[in-house]
This record gives C-alpha cells, structure tokens and sequence, in this order.
C-alpha cells in the first residue's frame, strides 16, 4: 500500500507540471481525484482495512487528497500567471502623449478661483472695443495724456483693441448696480515692441469691488490675501503711488520677484521688485459714469497681469514664448 | 527726468541730514517712480586749479607743448598736446598721485620729456563733452584749489520716470521734486530768492487774443548784458541733466525749466515790436528753430510779433529770433498756455520738447511771474550791471484761484478704512504746501495754485495726498465684509475653460495662443488673402483676423519641425462685420495617410463636446466652404437646427506650401452660440423589464454613396418597438458597399409576440426595397 501511494503522488507530481490551463487542470483533478481515479478506488478499499490500518491510512488518504487538491490549483495559478506576464512587457514606458493647456488659461483659472471663493463673479468683454468704454468711462477724455502712455491700437472702423481690461468696469456697474464683487480675465493690447518683457498681446486680470464702505486698507488686505494663495507663499508686497485717471487714490502694487526671490534679475530690471498691478480707489467720476452713487458707494479695482504671473509662476523669462505657439515650449502645461 | 540732488540740496533746509542715496526709496513709495541713482564725480581725485605760466614748443613734436604751471604751492613742469594752451590761462591739473578712471598719475615722459601731471578736459573730468581742448576757467579762478571745492562736481543724479509724474505739473523742476523730498524727511523748504525790482518804465506790448488758450504772458525787456558766461556750476549741473550749455541767456533759461518747471524764451530784443498770441491761420506755414517748415492749422497757437509768426506757443521757436553772439538785450517770454493745445500741436507736429511736455501737464499760470523774477535775479548775479529795459508786463486775463476743497473726516477714515489723527493730516498736508482749517467734522482745504490746475479738485485727491504720505506700509489690512446674498454669475469663463480642459485631458489636444492677426508673410506663403478692419499705422500683420483656424494653421509651420502628428486649439476672437466673435478652433496635424482617422477623431470629439456639456446631439451636413477648404470635407455642424461650425480640411494647394506630406483637419465652432445653447435636460429613461431582440441587417448601396444618404433613409422607417440603432460595420466589395447596422427591438409593457417582430422585419425590408436599396438578413 505504502509502496502505491509513493507511486501515485510521484506520478501526480510529474503530471501537475503539464498544467498550462484551466482544461489541463480539470482534466487532471478529475483523473487523479475523480470518483473513478486511483485514489478514489484506494480510499473505497479502507472499509476491508483492519482497525489499525484504518487508523494509519485514513488520514494518509485524506492529507494525499488535500495536498492534490492544493498542488494542482497551485499549478494552475502559477501557469496562468506565467501566461499573463509572457505577453507583455511591464517595464515598457508608458505613452507620453498627453495634451496642455497654455499657462495663462491655468493661472487665470488658479486666479478667478481664488477670487470666486472670495466671492467675486467673473465677467467678460469685448477684445475690440470703442472709445467710451476703454478711455471715456473711465475719467480719460480725449485730451488726456493718459492716452499717450498706453499706446493704443486704433482702428480703421473708429475702434480700438483695448488696452486694458478696465473697459469691463462700466459694462459692469450699469448691469448689476451696486454692490458689486467681479473680475474680468481677458486680453489686452498695447503697440509695444517685442522684446523679452514686452509684449503687444497680454492677460490682465480685472477685479473690482464696490460697496458702502470700502477703503484703502480692504484693498491691501485682498491683494495681499489674493497673491499669497496665488504663489502659496509669503511673498511681499508693497504699494506705491501710481497714476491711472480711473482711480484715485491710484496705486502701483509690486511684489517681490519670484524668479531670483528679489536678488535681481533681469526679468526685475535687477530691482527685485516686479511691478505686477496697477490698482487703486475707483475715481468717484467713474462710478458715476457707472451709473452708481459716489457719495453711498466707495470701492476699488485692480488689473492684475496674467502674464507676468503666469511668468513668474513657471519662471519663463521671455515672454514671446507665450503667443508663439512653439509647443516644445508649452506642452509641459498638463498640471492642473 | 534726472534731478541733481545738489540743486535739491540748494533749496532744503538742514539739508546734510539727509541721505540723498536712502530717500529714493522713500520718494518711491511716496511720490513717484525711481528709475536710477547714478553718482557722478567720484572717478577722479587729486585735480587743482592751475595758471599756465609758460609756454614752450616741444623739441621733438609739432603738438606737443611744455608747459610752466602754478599749482598753487609748487609750479610744475607738464606737457600737453592741446591746442587751446596759452600764458595766463586757468585750468584744471591733476597731480602726480591723483586719479581719474581708476589709472594712478605718475611722472610719464611724452616724447622724451617728463610731465609732472596732466591738464585736463572737460570731457576728462566727466563734466563735458568737450574735448578739444583742456578746460578753461573764468580769469578770476583762484590757483591751486581743490577742483572739487569750487566746483560741484560731485553729485547724485537721480532719474525719474516721466509717466509717473504726468497728473503732476509741480514735479517738473527741482524745486518741486525738493518740496516733496522735505515733506517726506520733515524738513524744511527754503523759500526761492527772487528779484523783487519791477520798475516803474514803459510796459511791453503784449496782447492776448485768445485768453482761454493762453492764460498769462509774462514779458520784460532786459539790456545792458554784457557777460554772456555761464558759470561753471551751472554748466555741470546742465551737462549733468542731459542738456548742453551754449551760453549764459539760452542756459538761464533751460535752467529755469528744469529747476521750477515752468518754459521760457529769451528773444533777441532788437527784432521784438509788438507781441500777440493768437490762433494760426489754417495753412499758413512758418520754420521752426530746427530749420523745417511746418504747416500750421486753427488749432495752432503762435506768438506774433510784428504781425509775422515768431514762436509756435510753448512747443518751438524761431530761427529770427534767436540769441545771437553780440546780443546784449532780450525780451524774457515767461508764459503759460493751455495744455490740450500745446499737446495737440506738438502731437501733430511730432515736435515734443522738454517746453511742451511740460506745458501739457497743465503748468500753474503763477508759476510764469515767479520764473521770470527768478530768471532775472540769476541774470543779475552774472550781470551786476543789467538794467530792465521795460516794466515787468504781466497780461493774466483770468487768474488762477486756489481750488478749496472741504473733506469730511467720515469720508477719510472710509475710504482709509480707519481713523487718523487730525494732528498728523495737518501735519502732511501742510508740508505738502495746503492750508488747512480744522472744523470738528471736517477740514476746509486750500489747495496751493501749483497743484489746482487739475491735479487735486475734490476729496478723494485729499486722501491720496494723506494717505501716501501716511505711508501705505503703515495701513491696516482689512478683509472684506460681505452679505450672503447670492452673487450673479456668469458661465462665459467656466465654460470655455471647461471645453479647453477637456480637450487637453481627454483629447490630449494643446492650447495655443495666437495674435489677433495672421503675419503677413504667412497669408503670402500660402496664398490666401482676405479683407478685413485694420490696424491703423501700420502696413504688416495689420489685418485683423476672421477665420481662427488660419492662426492655428500659422503656429503649425512652428511645430510641423518638431512634431509628427499632433493637435492644437485655442478660443480666441475674431472679427467678422465689425463684431467681435469668440472661436474655437480645433486643428489636427496628420499624415496625410490618416487623413480619415483625424476627421473622423475630429468629428468625434465635435460631437462629444456638445453631448458632453449639453448633451446636445449634433448633426453633420455636408456643405460648401472657404476657398482654401477641401469642397467635398466640408461639413455644417447643426445644433438644435442651427449651424454653430465647421469641420473643414485646409486644401493641399494650400498646406503643400508647409509640409508636402501633412494634412491639416480642423474643427471651429462659434463660441458665443455655444455658450448660448441651451443643454438639453436629461431624464431617467426606464429599461424594458421584457426581453429586447437585437436584429442584424446589411444593406447593400453603391460603394460612392455616402452614408449620410442611407441615414436618411432609415431615419423615415419608423416604428414604436425600435429601442435603438447602431451601425455596426461597412464593407466595401467591388462597386458596392455593405453596411451592417443593428436595431434593437422591444416593448416596455410587454414581450413582443413573433406576430410583431415577423411584422417589423416585413416593414423594415419592404421600406428598404421601396427605397431601392438591397439588404441581407443577418
């Protein structure tokens, strides 16, 4: 009996290691633990057994069934493991093909969150526009030499590109009154030389906020509160007097350089200040041109630049980069 | 604009205490913009005044010269090669063991013998362009002084960014930049010394014709000046600004300008008669200083002078009255114009002088009357023996008042966002040269005639003053106090980010920006040319752009270098019949071998973004196209009827001038409809609790026919139990095309009987051979 059970387990064994599938598997299950296999018919003998060799070979029989059992799906998981790793190779690169948005859309987006939590709507307006609402609503008549330092693309239908997103400030205030929480991302144009700062086709980003009592201090604590959740850092910032005929007070807000962390470079002009945006009290003439009560309402506005943000965010130091359109530059903009 | 700090100095009291390199800073984020802090004078050491005493030619060269010069303690030997050396005159000599631009002086022989020191130049010193000759100081120079002691030659100059001074016509001279330096370090502005002599002679004639543009005319006549030298400190101090000296009456008066900001003429008095500002007469013509002849409108305002054109106001003057070597009596010009009509004329005219750029800031009529008298007392002081040839003629029809201005301290702390003391308001407003009279409530302003003219008219111009004097670094920082009402919002900038984000993260699409306008050499390269509004000014890339895939098609001549198959888009602008439209466009770069995978990826993704954001399904239409489009690839893309874009494939014809082996699919989809669209709602549909029966069919058409065709058709076979269709495969064989396509069909109420299924497939195959087609029972 000793010397059977020896033979069937070796040849168990031997056979287990033909298992390539599931039918294999099967297969030899049913020949080595069928009702009509070896075993079976050894176990069926142990009722003519004695009491001693019933105690000695029952269990034996038992444990070779269970150790069958165990061995064959062994065998079965190892080939059907081996299988899946033979038709593939799982060291392979995976595809890098993977699309980008251009960095401004991902800081405006970064930007209007923010200020959506703050709890700004966000408007938009027209890339052409006229006189009226890029110069005249906002406190620059027609002589003003505020025109002069921003030069402006005129049109040959009376129009103009506008030179800053400010021209949404009107549009704003006669739609939805006071109070009045919006920003307003956009592109802007200025007949500028290209260089590595300078650009004719930019991003601003206008903010404006309106209501009873809002003042100077409210201003500062937003801006200041806006750009640290932007660069999610400390960065400093320091407030200046600025001209802007649509403000008063007006101001130029500058931030501490974040390519060269104010050391000095040549995106800062080796000032370690970058100037990042022109903003101020709303002038009283414009609110009222806005169709809204100076002497009730007071507030303030801002034109942040998206790409000198978004520069100083990716740390891109020219910024033809940004309309070139060269996608060796830009394809790395998948972040979200 | 450069400031000499040692002008400022002139005009501040206790003025050493302050560090006139550190309050830049400070005037920065005050006042105005710094663009630079330049020290001048410190490259050379070691230089004395100096008489030569002696002249000899050198032996061995014909420019050489060996020179005896007093140095004061010791006479040396120096050689010189300048030409200007003579017995007597007074230079300046640097020393052995003196410095200039980092070189050590040392005993040097020239041509064989030795020289004890150098006499200098102008241009050497840093103090001139002059190098001709070695400088030549006034006879009554004393020999042997510390150049530097007499004369101020070292000092900072500080540079100035004109843009933020255009609301400030009293930061255009020193004077004023001065008063804004004491009010920033508490100190003191000294008062200007002025001549105080108007005698009582015959007044000038001086008529103003058009009083609304020209406020004031300041004239006088002045004779018996004899010395025509301008003082070495002041020739410095002009060099130093940018100017050059020329002499003694032209400098006086570019001083004037930069130290008070106010312009001035001074006219050679022997051509002056009789002085009248007035309007030109359209077309007349008159040259200017420069020699140009200009041609002048109605709106050009000119100085008269016997009835012929003498200066055009406030931008530039003649050649006839000039001052000339042998003048010795000048009518001074003190006067003040209005600032939109010099602007506008120095515009016309493309002449912007340091006069007009000053003068179109709106300039302090009272600031005429006190240049003048300080013009005068600068003169006396080189001209002890300058007697006033008339009396101070002084034509102000209408006098400049102080604006006053009542602030309500309510509205201060408002707009401050918190209460300052009275104390320190006064305190601010005053060194900035305001009256104040505290009232309990508020405070009555006068406001000083210097900043009335425009730049502080009402309460908030107040506040600016106080509050950047207070220093923005020392406000509070206080959140926004908000109610919780619901804002508006609207979905414009959501939604276009949502659709870019999309087609980057789904689509693995890239997003460009592009110009406004296609460059010129791009639309001659592929040959196409359209008409469009136009940039004024200019005769390239002045186009302004309609169809946004043209762009998208300029930066792939960018990447087509780098890249093999690729996609880009952009929501940008474009221009159609003086509208702005907002775009996207899609464009997809493949060989050309792909041609159908792209259109058809295109398509997909078309329809994805309005079943995806909408749930919109569209249709496609064939349709006609621009002529640089493929005709047959053309399709209308129609949502809920109306048509929103195009997929369009750029000609070969076209893109050929690109890339011979690419073709350019593209996609572009009127953004402001899309926005605009309304999404339809989806509802729960329920499923059949019953089984559904899924029937195969192939239909057989000729191989040229388009699918489009057979939809039509299947689309008119109607039928309740239809749940879904789908086409399932084409194959073309031969001539004809086989298109496989599925219906599954069933009932919500009930297991359909074969009664009904036998019914449908009779209906559906009769419809199919009524329509003349073919079809196979799978």
């Amino acid at each position: 009996m000793q010397e059977k059970l020896k033979d069937l387990v070796a040849r168990a064994t031997e056979e287990a290691k033909n298992i390539k599938n599931e039918a294999d598997y099967l297969n030899i299950k049913s020949k080595f633990l069928g009702k009509k296999s070896e075993l079976s018919e050894l176990m069926s003998s142990i009722k003519l057994m004695s009491t001693e060799d019933k105690k000695k070979f029952g269990p034996l029989f038992n444990k070779i069934k269970n150790e069958f059992e165990e061995l064959f799906s062994k065998k079965l998981e190892e080939a059907e493991n081996v299988n899946d790793k033979l038709t593939f190779d799982p060291t392979l690169p995976i595809s890098e093909d993977h699309g980008s948005l251009h960095p401004v859309t991902i800081v405006g987006r970064e930007v209007t969150n923010i200020l959506k939590d703050m709890g700004f709507m966000i408007f938009t307006g027209p890339e052409m526009d006229n006189e009226y609402y890029n110069f005249e609503a906002l406190n620059v008549p027609k002589t003003h030499p505020a025109r002069d330092m921003q030069d402006t693309y005129w049109l040959d239908n009376g129009m103009l590109l506008r030179t800053q997103t400010s021209s949404v400030q009107n549009r704003a205030m006669k739609k939805y009154g006071a109070p009045l929480r919006v920003c307003a991302p956009g592109r802007c144009f200025r007949n500028e030389d290209l260089d590595a700062s300078h650009e004719n086709t930019f991003f601003q980003l206008e903010g404006m906020v309106i209501d009873e009592n809002i003042s100077i201090s409210n201003l500062i604590y937003t801006m200041e509160g806006m750009l640290k959740e932007v660069f999610k850092k400390d960065i400093k910032v320091r407030l200046r007097p600025g001209f802007f005929p649509f403000t008063e007070p007006g101001f130029e807000l500058d931030c501490s350089c974040t390519i060269c962390d104010g050391k000095g470079c040549s995106t800062c002009k080796n000032s370690g200040w970058i100037e990042l945006c022109p903003c101020g009290m709303i002038h009283p003439n414009v609110l009222e041109e806005g169709g809204i009560d100076s002497t009730k309402y007071s507030g303030f506005a801002f034109g942040l630049g998206l790409t000198r943000l978004a520069m100083m965010k990716y740390k891109i130091n020219d910024i033809r980069v940004l309309n070139s359109g060269d996608l060796r530059h830009l394809e790395g903009f998948n972040v979200r | 604009m450069k400031i000499s700090c040692n002008i400022l100095k002139k005009h501040i009291k206790n003025s050493e205490d302050i560090d006139f390199i550190k309050v830049w800073d400070k005037f920065t984020i005050r006042t105005a913009e710094v663009e630079g802090i330049e020290v001048r004078g410190t490259q050379f050491d070691g230089v004395v005044t100096a008489k030569i005493l002696e002249v000899k030619e050198h032996p061995e060269s014909k420019k050489l010269h060996i020179l005896k010069v007093d140095t004061g303690n010791e006479t040396l030997q120096i050689v010189c090669g300048a030409p200007n050396v003579r017995v007597g005159l007074i230079g300046a000599c640097i020393k052995v063991g003196g410095h200039i631009d980092d070189i050590t002086i040392g005993v040097r022989p020239l041509v064989g013998i030795d020289s004890y020191g150098m006499m200098c130049s102008g241009k050497e010193l840093g103090i001139s362009d002059d190098h001709n000759g070695i400088i030549e100081l006034p006879d009554d120079t004393p020999v042997g002084v510390n150049f530097k002691e007499l004369f101020p030659v070292e000092d900072i100059i500080v540079e100035i960014d004109n843009k933020s001074l255009t609301h400030r016509p009293d930061l255009w001279g020193h004077y004023g930049i001065a008063r804004e330096i004491a009010a920033i370090t508490g100190h003191e502005l000294l008062p200007l010394e002025l001549n105080e002599e108007n005698p009582n002679k015959e007044k000038l004639k001086i008529e103003i014709n058009n009083p609304e543009s020209c406020y004031r005319y300041v004239g006088t006549k002045l004779d018996n000046i004899t010395n025509n030298v301008t003082p070495m400190w002041m020739q410095i101090f002009l060099y130093y600004a940018g100017m050059r000296s020329i002499n003694l009456l032209v400098d006086l008066t570019n001083y004037i300008m930069l130290e008070l900001g106010q312009p001035m003429h001074a006219f050679d008095s022997r051509v002056v008669q009789n002085i009248e500002v007035g309007f030109a007469k359209e077309n007349d013509t008159y040259t200017t200083l420069d020699g140009q002849e200009r041609n002048l409108t109605s709106e050009d305002l000119m100085i008269k002078n016997g009835g012929k054109y003498f200066a055009i106001a406030g931008v530039m003057g003649g050649l006839d009255s000039e001052i000339v070597e042998d003048t010795t009596s000048i009518v001074l010009e003190s006067a003040s114009f209005e600032a939109s009509t010099v602007r506008k004329t120095a515009i016309r005219l493309g002449l912007r002088t340091e006069a007009s750029s000053r003068y179109e800031k709106s300039l302090d009529p009272n600031l005429a009357i006190i240049a003048a008298n300080r013009f005068i007392k600068l003169l006396k002081d080189e001209n002890p023996s300058m007697k006033f040839g008339s009396s101070i003629t002084d034509v102000y029809p209408t006098i400049q008042g102080e604006n006053k201005i009542a602030l309500n301290k309510d509205y201060l702390y408002k707009y401050m966002g918190f209460n300052i003391e009275d104390d320190i308001v006064i305190q601010i407003l005053s060194s900035l040269g305001f009256k104040v009279k505290n009232n309990s409530k508020k405070f009555d302003i006068i406001v000083p005639t210097y900043r009335s003219t425009k730049d502080i008219s009402m309460p908030a111009d107040i506040i600016e003053e106080i509050s950047r004097m207070y220093g923005y670094e020392n406000f509070s920082h206080i959140p926004l106090k908000m109610d919780m009402t619901f804002g508006n919002n609207e979905i414009v900038y959501d939604t276009e980010y949502n659709v870019k984000d999309y087609l980057a993260n789904k689509y693995n699409f890239h997003e460009v920006h592009t110009y406004l306008w296609n460059k010129s050499t791009f639309l001659k390269k592929i040959n196409v040319s359209y008409d469009n509004v136009k940039l004024l000014g200019k005769v390239e890339d002045n186009i302004l752009r309609k169809d946004l895939n043209l762009s998208l098609l300029e930066v792939s001549t960018v990447n087509i270098k780098n890249y093999n198959e690729i996609g880009i888009f952009e929501i940008g602008t474009v221009i159609n019949e003086n509208e702005n439209h907002r775009q996207l466009s899609i464009l997809l770069i493949k060989n050309k071998e792909n041609l159908k995978d792209g259109y058809y990826l295109i398509k997909e993704c078309v329809y994805n973004l309005f079943k995806t954001f909408k749930n919109i399904d569209i249709k496609f239409d064939l349709c006609p196209a621009e002529e640089y489009y493929n005709k047959d690839l053309t399709l209308r893309i129609i949502a809920n009827n109306n048509v929103i874009g195009n997929i369009s494939v750029f000609n070969n014809s076209i893109t050929n001038a690109i890339s011979k082996k690419k073709v350019f699919i593209c996609a572009n989809i009127d953004f402001d409809k899309y926005i605009e669209l309304e999404s339809d709602k989806y509802l729960y549909e329920e499923v059949s609790k019953y089984p559904t029966t899924t029937l195969d069919y192939t239909i057989i058409t000729e191989r040229g026919t388009f699918y489009k065709e057979l939809e039509n058709v299947l689309d008119n076979f109607k039928s309740p139990i239809i749940l879904k269709r789908s086409l399932i495969g084409i194959y073309l064989d031969g001539d004809t095309k086989k298109v496989t396509i599925r219906y599954t069909v069933g009932s919500l109420e009930k297991t359909l009987t074969s009664e009904e299924l036998e019914d449908f497939k009779k209906q559906f195959i009769m419809h199919i051979h009524d329509n003349n087609l073919n079809i196979i029972e799978n």
